[in-house]
C-alpha cells in the first residue's frame, strides 16, 4: 500500500517533468531531431557520427544535438509509461474495490499509450500544429488523473483529512469554470506559439517585439481569458480561505499559490509580449500553467472530499 | 492536512526545495536550448578569391563588397530560358522576404557579358522589380567570369553561357563560401532561408 502511494506520487512528478522536457523539445526546435519513430535514424541509440546514418535518410537532416534532445523526450516518456504501468498494477492489486482509483489509473495508462502513438503521428506529419496541441492537452489530462490518484491514495490512509473543514457549496461551479478556462487558455497559448512560428518562417529575421504584433485576435483572446482566470482565482481564494470554516492548510496554501502563480504568469506573459520571445520564458510559462491546472484539480478533489462522507 | 508549527516548518523547507529544483531545471533547460541554437553551425568551405567586376550601373564591385554582408550569389544570363527564370523567381522571393534585413545582399553574375551589357543588366533589374542595392547584377570580361566561377567557386564553366550552374552560393559576412544550394528546388530554398537567418545572427554576435 505504501509502495502504491509512493508510485502515485512518483508517476505524477515524472509526468510533470516530462511535460517540461516536451516543452523544451518544442522551444529548442528539436521536434524533428529524429526523422523516424520509434527509433532515431534507424537506431535504438541515436547516431553520433554521419557514417552511422542509414542510406535512405538524407544526411542533411542529421543534427546530433537535436536528435539527442528529441530522443531524451522519448526515452523519458518510456520511463514515465513504465512508472504509470507499475502504478496501475499496484493500484489494481490494492484498490480494485475502489472504482474511482481503478478507472482513473486505467484511463491514465491508456492515454499514455495514446500519447506515445501521437508522438509517432507528430513525426509522420512533420509536427502538425493541431497534433502538437493534442499531445499537450492529453498530457495535462494524464497529469490531473495521476494527481487525483495520489490524492485519493493519501485519503485512504488519512481518512479524516478534510472532515473538519466546511467550504461553500457553490464552489463546484467556480472549479469547473476555472479548469475549463485554464484548458482553453493553454490551447490558445499553443496556437499563439504556433502562429509565431509561422510568421517567423515567412519573415526569417523579424525582431520578436514586432512578431507578437502580427498575431492579431489570438493575443487579445489570450489576454482577456487571462484576466478572467485572475478574477476566478481570487473568487476561489475568497471562497476557500475567507468564507470557509476551518479550511485545511492544503486549501489555504494551494489557494494562495494559485493566485501568486497566476500573477507570475501575467509577468512572464507580458515579458514575452513587450520585450522578447525568450524560449526559456515560453517554456516556464507553459509549465507553470500545468501546475496551476494541477492545483485547481487538487482543490476540487479536496472540496468534494469535505462534502461527501467516505466509506 | 498539516498541523502545527512543525508542519509549517516542513512546508517552508519544501518550498525552498521546490525553488531549488526550479532553478536547476531552468539552468538545465537554458543550457539545452543554447546548445540547440548553436547546433545549426555551417562549416566554412573556403574564402571567395579576389575579383573586381562592375555592377549594372558601372560601379566597381569587388570581393571587398562581400564583407559585412551575408551574400546569396548565382551565375545567370538575362536571355536564358532554361532554369534561369525559376532561379530568378526564387532569388526574387528571398530578396522580397529579407527586405527588412540590411545585412543580406544578392549578387547575380552574368555568364554572357557580350549580350548582357551594363545597359541590359540595368533593364533586367528594373524588369524584375529590383529597386535598391540589395540585389546587384555584375559583369566583367568572359575570362575573368570563367576564372571566378571555375576556380573561385568550383563550379563548372566550360560551355558558357548555356552550361552555367544552377547553384545559389551562400557567403558569410567575412567573405567565406559556406554552402551551395540548388537554385531551382523548393526544399533547398527552405533550408537556405534558415541558413541565411543563422548567418545573419552569426554576423551580429
Amino acid at each position: 500500500m505504501q509502495l502504491f502511494r509512493t508510485f502515485t506520487i512518483l508517476s505524477t512528478g515524472l509526468t510533470y517533468l516530462l511535460i517540461f522536457i516536451g516543452g523544451m523539445v518544442r522551444v529548442a526546435g528539436a521536434g524533428m531531431g529524429c526523422p523516424d519513430w520509434p527509433r532515431c535514424f534507424g537506431r535504438w541509440i541515436p547516431p553520433t557520427r554521419l557514417d552511422q546514418l542509414p542510406e535512405h535518410i538524407d544526411p542533411a537532416k542529421f543534427n546530433i544535438v537535436l536528435a539527442w534532445i528529441e530522443y531524451s523526450n522519448r526515452l523519458f516518456g518510456a520511463i514515465v509509461g513504465l512508472s504509470i504501468a507499475i502504478t496501475l498494477y499496484l493500484g489494481l492489486k490494492h484498490c480494485s474495490h475502489l472504482p474511482r482509483i481503478k478507472w482513473a489509473l486505467i484511463t491514465a495508462f491508456l492515454l499514455t499509450l495514446f500519447e506515445g502513438w501521437l508522438g509517432s503521428v507528430l513525426v509522420d506529419t512533420v509536427l502538425n500544429p493541431l497534433t502538437i496541441t493534442l499531445h499537450l492537452f492529453f498530457a495535462l489530462i494524464i497529469v490531473m488523473l495521476l494527481l487525483f490518484t495520489s490524492q485519493e491514495a493519501y485519503y485512504l490512509i488519512n481518512p479524516n483529512a478534510e472532515s473538519k473543514s466546511h467550504y461553500p457549496s457553490e464552489m463546484k461551479w467556480l472549479f469547473g469554470m476555472m479548469a475549463f478556462t485554464l484548458l482553453v487558455e493553454v490551447v490558445l497559448g499553443t496556437e499563439i506559439r504556433g502562429g509565431l512560428e509561422m510568421i517567423r518562417k515567412e519573415n526569417p529575421m523579424i525582431e520578436s517585439q514586432f512578431l507578437i504584433d502580427m498575431l492579431g485576435p489570438f493575443k487579445y483572446a489570450h489576454s482577456i481569458l487571462g484576466f478572467l482566470i485572475t478574477i476566478l482565482s481570487i473568487f476561489i481564494w475568497h471562497g476557500l480561505v475567507k468564507r470557509s470554516m476551518n479550511p485545511s492548510s492544503l486549501m489555504v496554501q494551494t489557494s494562495t499559490s494559485i493566485v501568486l502563480l497566476i500573477l507570475l504568469q501575467i509577468v512572464l506573459g507580458e515579458i514575452l509580449v513587450f520585450f522578447e520571445v525568450i524560449p526559456l520564458i515560453q517554456l516556464f510559462h507553459l509549465w507553470i500553467a500545468s501546475w496551476i491546472l494541477g492545483l485547481v484539480s487538487v482543490q476540487y478533489v479536496a472540496w468534494q472530499r469535505s462534502r461527501v462522507g467516505y466509506e | 492536512m498539516w498541523h502545527g508549527k512543525d508542519q509549517e516548518w516542513v512546508m517552508n523547507r519544501a518550498g525552498y526545495y521546490v525553488l531549488l529544483i526550479i532553478i536547476v531545471f531552468g539552468l538545465g533547460a537554458n543550457w539545452v536550448i543554447e546548445k540547440a541554437n548553436n547546433s545549426h553551425g555551417i562549416p566554412i568551405i573556403k574564402p571567395v578569391p579576389q575579383f573586381s567586376f562592375f555592377n549594372q550601373r558601372g560601379e566597381p564591385f569587388t570581393n571587398e563588397n562581400l564583407k559585412f554582408k551575408v551574400t546569396i550569389l548565382d551565375f545567370m544570363f538575362t536571355s536564358c530560358t532554361g532554369p534561369c527564370p525559376l532561379m530568378t523567381l526564387n532569388m526574387s522571393n528571398l530578396y522580397n522576404d529579407f527586405d527588412d534585413v540590411n545585412e543580406v545582399q544578392f549578387i547575380s553574375i552574368t555568364v554572357d557579358p557580350v549580350v548582357d551589357t551594363q545597359e541590359q543588366l540595368r533593364e533586367y533589374a528594373e524588369l524584375i522589380g529590383v529597386d535598391d542595392d540589395r540585389w546587384q547584377f555584375l559583369w566583367s570580361d568572359m575570362d575573368a567570369i570563367k576564372d571566378l566561377k571555375k576556380d573561385g567557386f568550383m563550379l563548372f564553366a566550360d560551355d558558357l553561357p548555356q552550361g552555367h550552374a544552377i547553384k545559389f552560393v551562400l557567403i558569410d559576412h567575412k567573405g567565406n563560401i559556406r554552402k551551395y544550394f540548388d537554385g531551382t528546388d523548393e526544399a533547398s530554398q527552405k533550408v537556405l532561408r534558415n541558413d541565411i537567418a543563422n548567418l545573419v545572427k552569426e554576423s551580429r554576435s
